[in-house]
């Protein structure tokens, strides 16, 4: 190996052939770069420098029957934390600012591990403003937590709602994995009630301002002044058909009781209010929901969260002797005229007695005093099938469709039921309890409305529902939805019949007379379920003003006792605000209404 | 003695014009790249006022007598150790390097003009030895004189000019003819170190492969002894040198081996840096209207990523352009070094030729997306007033030497 001449031939060569061939090699690159694949690099050029920003819609409010706005959106500090450039340690500093138990921050952040960790997590909204000045003096100790105004629910009318509207709720995983193409990590939705149920409606449509951002996202202007944008749509405003007046009526009234209301415009299968009670506060889950008020609403042995209007399932007593009359007077089994004696009691197998001895009625007086005797005897006639099939015209023992969602589907027993259950030779006297709507009857109080409105409709109506339409902004109109509608084809003399002897539960003998009053006349029913568990369930169901009724009503009040003395007070008062509104306006003052009459002991 | 001569005769245009041709592009891609940048505003100005200093510079270099050079080279040398030690001692620290040296207003980077120090002094050296070194005394000198730069500038800690310094050292003992067997000893304990980076299998696998050229080249024991144990410690002692990097450096060896791995760290640069030149196209997004440029996508673009504004205001087009004038640089460089007939000076100009293809390929190779980030400038086009300086005043010496190249017989 001996050492080669100083700058020989050879070695240029070499230095050349380098030379050349990191050109070589730079060109081809370059090539490769700017022309083959100039479109993938140019496309992650744009998605670089230009973000879109998430312009999130106001959400659409809920006007009531009136235009009286129910919900709005009102503005709110939402404390975030984005975790790339939070510390830790400052979670209990933040536990303690906020006034909330120890590790709610950490659980949090935890709960939210699962997203990128430049995404701001929402950790609590609607913070006091002297949290939010807090912040603000702190913030160069606060890497990572920042604070934006939202908006969140307000209730401005004084109106729960809680079962009715239900909530909006940060979307959950499995939510946000069915449908990421519209949501992202951090974004409300409507949880429950008609937010839930109108969700697509009231969410609007989110919009993009595209801005240009540097290499540190820092926005440093709009891409194009704008031209690109698009602007978020507003969430459709909701006219609802509830009558704020009624319902908040119906909320005083149940508050510290358990139980339904529901009040319904019987031509239109409107619904003017619906209470569950207890309700819980919405306000409550403006905020980002404590662990601890969610837990105490599930273990409340009152069952706030439980929407007893349309789930609850109870016999529905007397009230569901007006069926029975109107099966047999439908089907010819009786006539007006037929009378059936009470001597205070009837026997088929055993003795089921009366709460009196009422000597000959026809229907409807059978209906005015609430005689069990007749209606012990009318079903056989009807015959437990035919019975059935009346129950399911008016829309027992399935769900009524009405659009918030959790419904339960009642039951209603045939005779294919009681065979299975003991065989052939079944106990034909377990009729003659369903015949007085009780026993294995089981319906809710929603249901029960759909049949008053029927009834004080002569059989027209349409699918209950609480959203009228929603209001077209531009032209103020409201754009109504369609619903389902109803016809029984029953004939309207049927109904005549035994709306006169609802009429005279209050306007004659019957056993809510106390509800007469000298401004309208309400025909009704009470009822009352029996409850092996305790006190019984207090039931009415009734509508006004008689003649050409515009409310329909159902209360149910839980282990209280007898309908016509817990019950029917209520529907009474909710009438009163519906019909007399203008009169109660105007005289501003709060009358007391004289209780005219004891109800009177029925059953 | 003719005095109407060509001008071209003692001055080498096709060096002189890419050169200033570069200069001018680089110019407009300093202004392109600092004009949105608030931190960066008075660059442009600054740069301008350093090219004309750095022409300044290139004249005297060009007029001087071709000998100065020689005389030179060991005060040059001593000196630019002295600036080396004491930048180390009061130097200003820019993006985690001592190599900042500050004089009122004005500053320059001592390791700049250790190159030129560097090149003399190991020419001179080299110059002097006759057609032989293969003595391993001679290497050793050699080295050393390349070397000491090398250590106190790694200790800034400066990477990406310490490659610049290997590589001119290589050039130069390639140039002087120095033996395959020469070669390998120089060049094998950098590649075992570089191997020793990728874990203990790479490591023990280049020590093989050393034992084996050792026994090709049949040497004494006592030798092949030596140049193993050499081996041996660079092994060794790069990961210790690896952990007494700074992080940053750690981080930007690491994510060569894989840039994806952190997008947004150290990858990031690389990846903003391809998708600025790809997204360029064949003509370009015009000047001043690259959205990657103009949004500082690259931190600093104006230094060491300028080619990234090129490629993608000026595209293909552009790109191309820039490498081509720099390959005729260098073709022109290559040319003068074998034509020249004093060994002193070829060694130079190889030397110069070494330090300027450096640049070039480890600063457009890592902007492009072939080679790790290293950060070194792209000579004439990169901002930096001691690196246009000192780039100028070596295309003084060459075109000195181009002037007076008919003077040696």
């Amino acid at each position: 190996m001996s050492a080669v001449d100083f700058a020989s031939v050879n070695r240029k060569s070499i230095l050349y052939g380098i030379i050349i061939l990191v050109f070589a090699i730079f060109t081809i690159r370059l090539f490769q770069m700017q022309v083959l694949n100039h479109e993938m690099y140019d496309e992650k050029s744009a998605g670089n420098s230009i973000k879109p920003i998430e312009q999130i819609p106001l959400r659409g409010v809920f006007y009531d029957r009136n235009l009286n706005v129910l919900v709005d959106n009102i503005p709110a500090y939402t404390l975030r934390i984005t975790p790339a450039y939070y510390d830790t340690s400052l979670n209990k500093v933040l536990d303690k600012v906020l006034g909330v138990n120890p590790g709610f921050v950490q659980s949090i952040l935890k709960r939210n591990q699962i997203y990128s960790k430049y995404i701001p997590i929402r950790v609590r909204r609607g913070i006091d403003f002297s949290i939010v000045s807090w912040l603000e003096e702190n913030s160069e100790f606060l890497p990572g937590v920042d604070y934006i105004v939202e908006m969140q629910r307000g209730y401005p009318y004084g109106v729960m709602g809680s079962h009715l509207f239900g909530y909006t709720k940060e979307i959950s995983a499995q939510q946000l994995e069915k449908e990421k193409d519209y949501y992202k990590p951090g974004d409300y939705v409507g949880h429950n009630g008609i937010e839930k149920q109108y969700e697509k409606d009231l969410r609007g449509e989110k919009g993009f301002h595209y801005v240009l951002v540097d290499s540190r996202r820092r926005e440093i202007g709009r891409y194009k002044d704008g031209e690109k944008d698009k602007e978020s749509i507003k969430g459709k405003d909701l006219v609802l058909s509830i009558d704020g007046d009624v319902q908040k009526v119906a909320e005083e009234e149940m508050r510290g009781k358990k139980g339904a209301v529901v009040a319904i415009e019987p031509s239109t299968g409107e619904i003017l209010a619906l209470v569950s009670s207890p309700e819980y506060d919405l306000n409550q889950f403006s905020y980002i929901t404590s662990k601890d008020f969610l837990e105490e609403l599930y273990s409340d042995p009152d069952k706030p969260l439980f929407n007893r209007a349309t789930m609850s399932l109870k016999p529905p007593g007397s009230t569901y002797k007006i069926l029975a009359a109107i099966a047999a007077l439908d089907m010819g089994v009786i006539t007006p005229s037929t009378t059936i004696y009470c001597g205070g009691g009837f026997t088929f197998g055993r003795f089921f007695k009366c709460h009196g001895s009422h000597g000959a009625v026809n229907v409807v007086h059978a209906i005015e005093k609430s005689c069990n005797t007749f209606f012990y005897q009318l079903i056989y006639k009807i015959g437990l099938d035919k019975w059935k099939e009346y129950a399911m015209k008016f829309g027992f023992n399935q769900k009524t469709g009405i659009d918030i969602g959790e419904e339960a589907a009642g039951f209603i027993p045939d005779e294919a039921y009681y065979k299975k259950l003991y065989g052939e030779n079944w106990p034909r006297s377990i009729m003659a309890s369903l015949g007085i709507g009780q026993g294995e009857v089981s319906v809710t109080p929603l249901q029960l409305a759909k049949y008053v409105a029927l009834i004080a409709n002569d059989g027209k109506s349409f699918r209950p529902h609480i959203v009228k339409g929603y209001l077209d902004n531009k032209t103020g109109n409201i754009v109504p939805y369609e619903f389902e509608k109803i016809n029984l084809n029953i004939k309207k003399e049927v109904f005549d019949i035994v709306k006169e002897g609802m009429f005279l539960v209050v306007q004659g003998a019957g056993t809510a007379t106390h509800l007469r009053n000298p401004d309208y006349h309400i025909s009704g029913k009470t009822g009352t379920a029996q409850n092996p568990h305790g006190k019984d369930h207090a039931l009415f169901i009734g509508f006004a003003p008689s003649e050409k009724p515009t409310i329909a009503v159902v209360v149910v009040v839980e282990n209280v006792g007898f309908g016509g003395t817990h019950a029917a007070p209520i529907a009474k008062k909710m009438m009163d605000a519906y019909l007399l509104k203008d009169k109660l306006k105007n005289k501003k003052t709060t009358e007391v209404q004289p209780v005219i009459a004891g109800a009177q002991i029925e059953d | 003695m003719r005095i109407d001569y060509k001008i071209s005769d003692k001055f080498d245009f096709k060096i002189f014009i890419p050169a200033t041709l570069l200069v001018v592009i680089g110019l407009a891609a300093v202004y392109s790249a600092t004009l949105n940048n608030p931190a960066a505003v008075n660059n442009f100005e600054k740069q301008l006022l350093a090219t004309a200093v750095a022409y300044v510079v290139f004249f005297i270099a060009y007029s001087v007598p071709t000998n100065t050079f020689k005389l030179i080279s060991i005060p040059a040398y001593l000196l630019s150790l002295l600036f080396l030690v004491v930048v180390l001692v009061i130097g200003r620290k820019i993006s985690g390097a001592k190599s900042w040296l500050a004089f009122g207003p004005f500053g320059f980077q001592p390791s700049e003009f250790a190159k030129i120090g560097t090149i003399l002094l190991l020419a001179n050296f080299l110059s002097r030895l006759n057609n032989n070194i293969d003595s391993f005394k001679d290497i050793l000198l050699a080295l050393a004189i390349g070397f000491i730069p090398i250590g106190l500038i790694l200790l800034e800690p400066d990477m990406g000019t310490s490659f610049i310094f290997i590589s001119l050292i290589l050039v130069i003992l390639f140039w002087k003819g120095i033996s395959l067997l020469g070669l390998f000893v120089v060049l094998s304990p950098g590649l075992v170190a570089i191997s020793s980076l990728f874990g203990s299998v790479p490591f023990i696998v280049s020590l093989l492969i050393v034992l084996v050229a050792l026994f090709f080249f049949k040497k004494d024991l006592f030798f092949s002894g030596s140049v193993f144990a050499i081996n041996l410690a660079a092994g060794f002692f790069t990961d210790n040198l690896y952990n007494a990097l700074s992080p940053h450096q750690q981080a930007r060896i690491k994510s060569f081996i894989d840039p994806m791995s952190d997008p947004l760290g150290t990858g990031y640069n690389s990846i903003q840096a391809m998708v600025a030149v790809g997204s360029g196209g064949i003509f370009g997004k015009g000047y001043l209207q690259g959205n990657q440029t103009q949004l500082q996508y690259i931190p600093e673009q104006w230094t060491d990523f300028i080619y990234c504004a090129i490629g993608e205001e000026f595209g293909f087009i552009g790109a191309i352009l820039v490498i081509s004038l720099f390959l005729i640089i260098f073709l022109r460089l290559l040319n003068l070094a074998s034509t020249t007939k004093d060994e002193f000076l070829s060694l130079v100009v190889i030397g110069i030729l070494g330090v300027y293809f450096t640049h070039f390929l480890i600063n457009v190779g890592m902007v492009i997306g072939i080679l790790p980030i290293i950060g070194v400038p792209l000579s004439f086009v990169s901002y930096g007033g001691s690196s246009m300086v000192s780039n100028m005043f070596m295309l003084g010496i060459v075109m000195n030497i181009f002037r007076t190249r008919k003077n040696y017989a």
